[in-house]
């Protein structure tokens, strides 16, 4: 998939993105919580 | 590249970074300032400083060499960098810290430790390791970005390794942290800046993001028959299983690394700057892209070089570089880029390295201060707290140096695979027990530090074939290079000796439970 030859690479390419994307998500969900 | 304008370039900032530090200076008041940047620092600012400390120009031109040399197999660590040094660094393990460190009015990592366990010795420990070991770390940062200077300006290298060294410290010594994080704010957007651009460039030069991949994919038969005997299976595949390549990418490059960053604490420290959780929460979110664009553009970069080189010479990045892994990056860019963008990309990795030199002075010398005079109550008669922190940063600055006169050129990545293995054999379990298990005791923490430290050394001293050949003390002392066959050979010492520094931590303190008279009430509350 994504033209690798290996799943675990595909994973990888994938994750990297999807986890700085994650990471926003995160914060924005996240911006006024917990007590000041 | 046109010298006069690059030399105009340069002034201007280095003025940028000077009024940065004098912002810094106006703005330190007390010792808490110095030391934590007076624990009110932006989010944004927190997360940018702790993104461009973790990342040194080895980080970029080094292990982005190394991607294209192994492949998108790297983008593990990139994978890791995000979801550990980032987000559980912060939304988790920096939660705790930072409040655990206002509640026992610690203001460096060591004190912390040392507060938490009621320990002295905890404390010095691990001072000591911080101002002893880590010029072995920050030297090879200092050689990393006076090599830069050297073949970009023709300076010389012993010259830029001073001056570099010099104007950093000046920086550390006249404003403290909040000096430190302002000029890192800085060096950051500078970093994002070239790293952005040179991610699309790259997949624009191999003719986009499927294309790339599958030229890549189409080259397995271009790997080298050397590395294709050590496990390599392209450079869209991950090593064979248990191959001496894939233990090398596994345990040294992925685990040591992507795990080690928890325990730097140069970088824990940051945590303790921000006003509240929310304000971590925050920086979650710059902290995961500005990594992303540093470690993820990089090793993506780094494997497409070789469908790059192979579509216009016909040769892998390898050869082309004559075998020389920190070239391929800066030959890459001049050939796909424009000239403008050269001056940048030159200031992306100098910047880059001050950055993470800057945060290393300043750890340094709060280590000799605070953690190891100011704990053993040696009384030195100094009216200025922040003195005895200054000359630690100047003692720390001046170990680099030397450092770097004898270390060998080539042990970048191996002193940094070193300083991070260390740490986090000696410092994980402690810090963990420390912020989430309330019968962690003193003589744990000690017990384990201790073996941490033992076996971490002694696996990189006698077992793991490239430290233990570069040291070369297992030649000395029994006349073989390593005490140790396959696989130990490749097998990094912390993948051994942090699960052993933990069964001593869990088994130490389960065995003197008790031994903390009145636990944190943190560390009550939250276990």
């Amino acid at each position: 998939m994504l033209g690798m030859a290996d799943g675990w690479i595909t994973v990888a390419w994938l994750g990297t993105i999807l986890s700085a994307v994650f990471c926003v998500i995160y914060s924005l969900v996240m911006w006024n919580k917990g007590d000041d | 590249m046109n010298l006069p304008v690059l030399i105009i370039m340069l002034f201007i900032y280095t003025g940028i970074m000077t009024y940065l530090a004098y912002l810094g200076n106006r703005r330190t008041r007390t010792e808490e300032d110095y030391l934590v940047a007076g624990r009110n620092a932006h989010p944004l600012i927190m997360a940018l400083s702790y993104g461009s400390t973790f990342i040194s120009t080895s980080s970029l031109v080094g292990f982005g060499g190394v991607s294209a040399l192994y492949g998108f197999g790297l983008l593990w660590l990139a994978l890791l960098n995000i979801v550990v040094g980032v987000f559980i660094a912060f939304a988790f393990l920096g939660v705790r810290v930072r409040k655990l460190s206002v509640e026992l009015g610690a203001s460096t990592f060591p004190t912390l430790l040392g507060k938490r366990y009621q320990s002295r010795f905890v404390t010095v420990f691990s001072g000591l390791m911080i101002f002893v070991l880590m010029p072995a770390y920050t030297s090879v940062v200092l050689i990393g970005g006076a090599r830069f200077l050297e073949e970009s300006l023709s300076m010389d290298f012993h010259l830029a390794l001073w001056v570099l060294a010099i104007l950093i410290a000046a920086y550390v010594i006249s404003g403290g942290l909040k000096a430190v994080m302002y000029t890192d704010t800085f060096c950051a957007v500078v970093m994002l800046l070239g790293m952005v651009i040179l991610l699309f460039a790259a997949y624009q030069s191999v003719g986009g993001v499927i294309a790339g991949h599958e030229g890549l994919t189409a080259m397995k038969n271009m790997v080298p028959p050397s590395l294709a005997e050590q496990g390599h299976q392209g450079w869209t595949a991950m090593p064979s299983l248990g191959s001496p390549l894939w233990w090398t990418l596994v345990s040294t490059m992925i685990m040591g690394v992507g795990i080690g960053v928890l325990a730097q604490p140069q970088l824990i420290m940051r945590c303790m700057t921000v006003k509240n959780k929310r304000s971590l929460n925050r920086s979650v979110m710059t902290g995961g892209v500005f990594m992303f664009f540093m470690t993820g553009a990089a090793f993506m970069i780094g494997p497409l070089t070789n469908l790059y080189f192979k579509n216009t010479q016909g040769k892998i990045s390898m050869a082309v570089a004559n075998n020389n892994i920190d070239s391929i990056m800066p030959i890459f860019i001049k050939e796909i880029m424009p000239e403008w963008f050269l001056y940048l990309i030159l200031f992306t990795l100098l910047s880059a390295a001050i950055s993470t030199i800057v945060s290393l002075f300043h750890v340094q010398g709060s280590a000799f201060s605070e953690d190891i005079i100011k704990t053993l109550g040696i009384n030195l008669r100094v009216k200025n707290p922040l003195f005895l922190s200054r000359i630690g940063v100047f003692l720390g600055m001046f170990a680099a140096v030397v450092l770097a006169y004898l270390l060998p050129g080539n042990i970048i990545a191996q002193s940094t695979a070193f300083w991070y293995g260390l740490c986090a054999s000696c410092f994980l379990p402690a810090l963990i027990g420390a912020l989430y298990w309330k019968r962690a005791t003193r003589q744990g923490a000690i017990a384990s530090m201790v073996a941490g430290f033992v076996v971490s050394a002694f696996g990189f001293l006698f077992l793991h074939a490239k430290e233990a050949k570069a040291f070369g003390l297992a030649k000395t002392l029994f006349g073989m290079d390593t005490l140790l066959a396959y696989p130990w050979t490749h097998v990094d010492p912390l993948f051994y000796a942090l699960p052993i520094a933990t069964v001593v931590f869990v088994v130490g303190s389960l065995l003197t439970n008790k031994s903390i008279k009145k636990d944190s009430k943190m560390a009550e509350e939250l276990s």
